[in-house]
């Protein structure tokens, strides 16, 4: 790819990703004033997950750094929005969720129960494989945002 | 530092205060530490000396603390659905208190008002911007416009049934499964017809408005920061949300006679 089809690319990528967390910030009735954060923090941190995974860095690995960036963004825009860095943070995380794998996993596994033992031994592998994806994904994502409150943020607990 | 004792009336009101505070958060989505350190604060600001709180999946218990007197209260939490305004509106509360902008008279009413605030979005921009929603994720899996399409149509009628659904108190996990169920049909008749290059993305699209994001993150960070119970509670609602849509979707293709995979 050259530098144009690089910036096509990511360009795309970043809308589409500000869409859906804009879309899924209404579905969670978050405040007017923090949309626009929920849909730029989606936006970076998509955007940097399909960069890494463009130039070979493993899915679970460009996931967990995706996530990570929205953590730190949604923690800059708490401070400038004077509100809890969740309502940035979930919004945008959603569109990290691996909806394709998740998809096969859950329909493989349905498939299961219809196949015949002999022949299940590919689906099975199939499925094994996809649950592992799916379930380290979402650690990732989990992980991710929450790190800002796991590497700077400590305190003593109050209660 | 030393608070004057505070009557029996006055820790009554407090912990009844602080109680609900906690309610609101939980019900609408929190982690069980915003709910634990929301509630302390509240009650110390409003002049406690100290307060225990546990918070479990289904109740939320405080003791609250003042000189010689102590008070204990339980109360009944039910999941009701994400609401980031509520956690919003009460972290910026519990900042005005802490402040000790208010006092105990103020907050009540300035709870009951965050309390009826009606939802920010009127329900028909919530169908289309979710259809829109899943629609950019059919692009961000690849899709080409008649799958965009496709999984628009079929997310916005699904978002519209569980609306509805939810509406009329049907059992959550039912809901989930008949939503998947109308997207499922819809971007099913997308692949019978082959409208598009990958018509099975739209399928994988247009059920993500369900995707339990927000137990599945909750549960992984309660369970990060030691609140076992609570993130073993909602990791596995999580996985019944999930287990659900596989059901609804299945349904769906069985109906509809598409093979994909």
């Amino acid at each position: 790819m050259n530098a144009t089809d690089w910036a096509i690319l990511m360009v795309r990528d970043a809308f589409w990703a500000a869409v859906a967390a804009a879309g899924f910030a209404i579905l969670f009735n978050v405040p007017h004033r923090t949309l626009a954060g929920c849909a730029i923090a989606a936006a970076v941190g998509h955007m940097t997950r399909t960069l890494l995974t463009q130039v070979g860095v493993d899915a679970q690995i460009a996931t967990l750094a995706g996530a990570t960036l929205i953590g730190f963004t949604g923690v800059a825009f708490a401070r400038r929005w004077r509100t809890p860095a969740m309502v940035f943070t979930i919004s945008a995380a959603i569109t990290l969720v691996p909806g394709v794998v998740a998809y096969k996993t859950m329909l493989g596994l349905l498939e299961l129960t219809r196949i015949d033992p002999a022949q299940a031994a590919p689906l099975l592998a199939d499925v094994a494989v996809n649950a592992a994806r799916t379930a380290f994904s979402l650690g990732s994502i989990a992980v991710g945002i929450a790190a800002p409150s796991l590497l700077l943020y400590r305190q003593k607990p109050i209660v | 530092m030393s608070k004057s004792p505070l009557s029996r009336e006055e820790l009554r009101d407090i912990i009844d205060l602080s109680l609900w505070v906690g309610q609101l958060l939980l019900q609408h989505g929190a982690d069980a530490e915003r709910v634990e350190e929301t509630i302390h604060r509240f009650g110390t600001a409003l002049g406690c000396d100290w307060i225990d709180v546990l918070v479990s999946p289904n109740v939320i218990a405080i003791t609250t603390t003042s000189g010689e007197e102590f008070r204990t209260k339980i109360r009944r939490v039910i999941n009701i659905g994400v609401n980031m305004f509520m956690i919003s509106a009460i972290n910026r509360l519990s900042r005005r208190v802490a402040a000790g902008e208010l006092d105990r008279f103020q907050v009540r009413s300035e709870i009951e008002r965050i309390n009826n605030t009606p939802p920010l979005y009127n329900r028909w921009v919530v169908v289309g911007m979710v259809g829109l929603a899943c629609g950019a994720f059919s692009q961000l899996f690849g899709g080409d416009g008649p799958v965009f399409a496709v999984t628009v149509v079929a997310s916005s009628i699904a978002m519209f049934v569980r609306q509805e659904l939810t509406r009329h108190f049907f059992n959550p996990l039912l809901v989930v499964i008949a939503t998947a169920f109308v997207a499922g049909v819809v971007a099913a008749t997308g692949v019978h017809f082959e409208l598009g290059e990958q018509p099975e993305l739209a399928l994988a699209a247009s059920v993500l408005l369900l995707v339990p994001g927000v137990p599945l993150i909750n549960s992984a960070e309660d369970l990060i920061k030691g609140h076992s119970v609570l993130g073993l509670t909602r990791g596995i609602v999580g996985g019944l949300i999930t287990l659900a849509i596989a059901l609804g979707l299945s349904l769906a293709l069985r109906l509809i006679g598409v093979d994909t995979l």
